[in-house]
């Protein structure tokens, strides 16, 4: 056991976890959204980014850039968040949180990505 | 090639020949090269990860802490910091800009938090930013910065360049030469300094210059080794080994290209020469040539010797050596053996001194010190006529030079300068001919590289005898003083000299009547030509009678502004005319038409 891979497996699947858990529930109603999550989800993906740093692999190549669009994408969403929460007149309606959550439901494709390669990249690993 | 379609597509129309996996060898040692840049970067980045992960928990822990900590408002309503807030406040306060407690005035509670923040975030950034700034200082990854810069500025070279191996003493004195020339150079050392040194030199053109281990066909490569504008590689280092790892990775890689090495041993020499031929320069053997030479023929030697200077060169002094007497050579290494031989083939009597030498069956070889004045007072100084202090030690070489001019002051000597810091000391002891290994090479080298006319002449020259050469030596005085003016190439073409073309071709034209003063045709132009290359057969110093054919190459010494003034004639059929016949022509078609002058004999 790599205590490496540990550690990358579990911020790996930690994020999109996460993720998938701001994403459930009404994509318009506020109340089944909570922004603590979105908040951790954006603090676990920065992490996961920065774990795939310096990897020369063509796979290690493609979990940055999918990390990369997660990162992205949950900014965004919580750009969009602060904006609606402080700025709009009209706060956190069902317009605003739709668009949140749907930018956060991409995030949570390009995690799904990340995890199908973790796992390819873990069944396609030979022993001796 | 990862597409086989792609792959059968190249085999189908691009046939395998020599020059073309040459061509590729070389691009794939420069891509090793490169990526081993590449990887330096990657491993910066792997080391920045650490740091970030700290910078990014603490800030999230801050920023969280603060959004969960019940706060209250101006009227005393609690109230909870929104992330937006406390991503602001931590923001600011981690960056030490601390612009107070912000929307509202902080409850002791979140005080604490803060308080604990601050210690933490301060201790996250200090750690982050201290270890991007030792990644910078890095060795490892300046160096891959530095050969990254490096090749951009090699492979954005247009111009035909010199690629130069090995940047001492000598590889200094031949990129001033060439730059004086206006050609470009590409330097390549293992000496950090001598590559920082670059920066402070005063060279015309930019010198890239790469702190590498030339031995690495990769790093020769990257110099520009593969590059199409690389016209020759010069391999100069201190080390016969990596001279010789040079010259086969040139003959490998780019069989076409003309190479140059400095050796100084003949079984190297001989390895080197298994390699197409590169043209290999011997200081000692040539030194012992130019002592021959000097011996029989002084003139020749001097212009040798100062044509061989470059530009701006000094007239050296004709020395007057003995023709014939006895010779005491101190030092019996490289040097001493190839002197002995040289002299030996003059006729000369030959004793010879040495501590320790390899092999006693020489004859003439006396065991000793050289230094020591009882070893030297048996071989008899007083009826010898020169005496060489040959050994690689400039003390040794200097006190024995003291030595035998106290003993004899009209002795002949000949040292050898090994360290370039001893210069002022062999200068001041005024040496009849002074070897200074690293100079000699770099004006070989020069005049291989400048223009292969001036190699043909410093060949061919020694043949023409001792008074030829002092009238070829008074010629250049009486046009230049004594100081090497402009060297420069014409050749008679259509394209160089289009004005000429009709004259040419009659036959007539001889090279007194070019070589005149466009302003004042009585005077002759500030110029001499050295030699005249015509179908591979060349003519050293031709007189004003040399009647000129279309397509000869004339090498030229003299004044810049001859030179100006020659072009001039070679290009306006109108200063051509006066030049050669002193008759003004109208250069404009209307007045040439209105004066109606028949036209020049062809």
């Amino acid at each position: 056991m790599n205590l490496e891979k540990v550690v990358f497996g579990f911020f790996v699947v930690l994020a999109a976890t996460l993720n998938f858990g701001f994403f459930i529930g009404d994509i318009s109603d506020p109340t089944l959204h909570n922004p603590y999550e979105l908040f951790a989800a954006v603090v676990v993906n920065l992490i996961a980014t920065v774990l795939k740093f310096g990897d020369r692999t063509q796979i290690g190549a493609v979990h940055l850039a999918t990390s990369l669009v997660a990162v992205l994408q949950l900014v965004t969403a919580s750009l969009a968040y602060g904006y609606a929460e402080y700025v709009s007149s009209a706060g956190m309606d069902a317009g605003w949180t739709a668009s949140v959550v749907s930018l956060s439901a991409g995030a949570l494709l390009a995690n799904v990505v990340s995890v199908v390669l973790l796992v390819v990249e873990t069944v396609s690993f030979h022993r001796g | 090639m990862g597409n086989p379609l792609l792959t059968f597509w190249k085999n189908l129309f691009d046939p395998d020949d020599e020059d073309r996996r040459a061509r590729r060898a070389t691009l794939r040692v420069a891509a090793a090269s490169s990526a081993q840049a590449e990887a330096t970067i990657f491993l910066v980045l792997r080391r920045m990860r650490a740091p970030l992960i700290v910078l990014i928990v603490i800030f999230a822990v801050s920023v969280l802490g603060l959004t969960v900590i019940p706060g209250q408002d101006v009227d005393g309503r609690p109230t909870r910091m929104g992330f937006f807030d406390a991503f602001y406040f931590m923001s600011y306060t981690a960056s030490t800009i601390g612009f107070g407690e912000l929307p509202d005035p902080f409850t002791y509670n979140q005080r604490m938090w803060v308080t604990i923040s601050i210690y933490l975030t301060v201790i996250g950034w200090a750690y982050a930013v201290g270890s991007l700034l030792a990644l910078l200082q890095d060795r490892a990854f300046r160096s891959a910065l530095s050969l990254q810069h490096f090749s951009r500025k090699v492979s954005r070279l247009r111009e035909p360049f010199v690629l130069v191996a090995g940047y001492g003493r000598t590889g200094e004195l031949l990129g001033h030469s060439l730059d004086r020339l206006g050609r470009r150079i590409v330097v390549l050392d293992h000496d950090g300094e001598r590559i920082d040194g670059l920066e402070l030199d005063s060279y015309h053109a930019d010198v890239p210059g790469l702190t590498a281990d030339a031995r690495d066909p990769g790093h020769l490569a990257v110099a520009g080794l593969d590059h199409p504008s690389c016209e020759a590689v010069v391999a100069l280092t201190d080390d016969e080994e990596a001279n010789l790892t040079i010259v086969m990775a040139a003959a490998l890689l780019r069989p076409e290209l003309p190479v140059i090495a400095r050796v100084t041993s003949r079984a190297l020499a001989e390895r080197m020469d298994a390699f197409g031929s590169p043209s290999l320069v011997n200081p000692f053997d040539r030194f012992g040539d130019h002592l021959r030479l000097a011996l029989r023929a002084p003139s020749s030697y001097q212009l040798l010797t100062w044509l061989e200077s470059g530009p701006g060169g000094e007239l050296p002094a004709r020395g007057s050596p003995p023709r014939d007497g006895r010779w005491v050579i101190c030092g019996y290494g490289r040097l001493g053996r190839e002197l002995s031989a040289d002299l030996r083939a003059e006729g000369l009597e030959v004793s010879i001194v040495d501590p320790a030498p390899e092999d006693d069956g020489t004859p003439g070889l006396r065991v000793g010190d050289g230094t020591d004045p009882w070893v030297l007072a048996q071989e008899d100084l007083d009826r010898a006529v020169g005496l060489v202090a040959g050994t690689d030690n400039d003390t040794t070489n200097l006190s024995l030079v003291a030595a035998a001019r106290r003993s004899r002051p009209s002795l002949f000597l000949v040292a050898r300068q090994n360290r370039p810091a001893s210069a002022p000391l062999f200068a001041a002891m005024d040496i009849d001919a002074l070897l200074v290994p690293s100079e000699l090479i770099a004006h070989e080298v020069y005049a291989q590289l400048s223009t292969p006319l001036l190699w043909r002449f410093v060949r061919e020259m020694p043949e023409r005898g001792d008074a030829w050469a002092a009238g070829v030596v008074d010629r250049l005085t009486a046009v230049c003083g004594t100081r090497l003016q402009a060297m420069w190439k014409v050749r008679l073409t259509r394209r160089e000299a289009p004005a000429l073309e009709q004259r040419l071709a009659g036959g007539s034209l001889r090279l007194g009547d070019l070589l005149r003063n466009p302003e004042n045709r009585d005077e002759p132009l500030s110029a001499v030509t050295l030699v005249v290359l015509r179908d591979g057969e060349s003519t050293l110093a031709p007189d004003d009678d040399f009647v000129l054919r279309a397509g000869d190459e004339l090498l030229l010494a003299g004044r810049p502004s001859a030179r100006r003034a020659l072009g001039t004639a070679l290009f306006v059929e109108s200063v051509l005319e006066y030049v050669v016949s002193g008759r003004r022509v109208p250069s404009s078609w209307i007045w040439r038409k209105l004066t109606s002058e028949p036209a020049p004999p062809g």
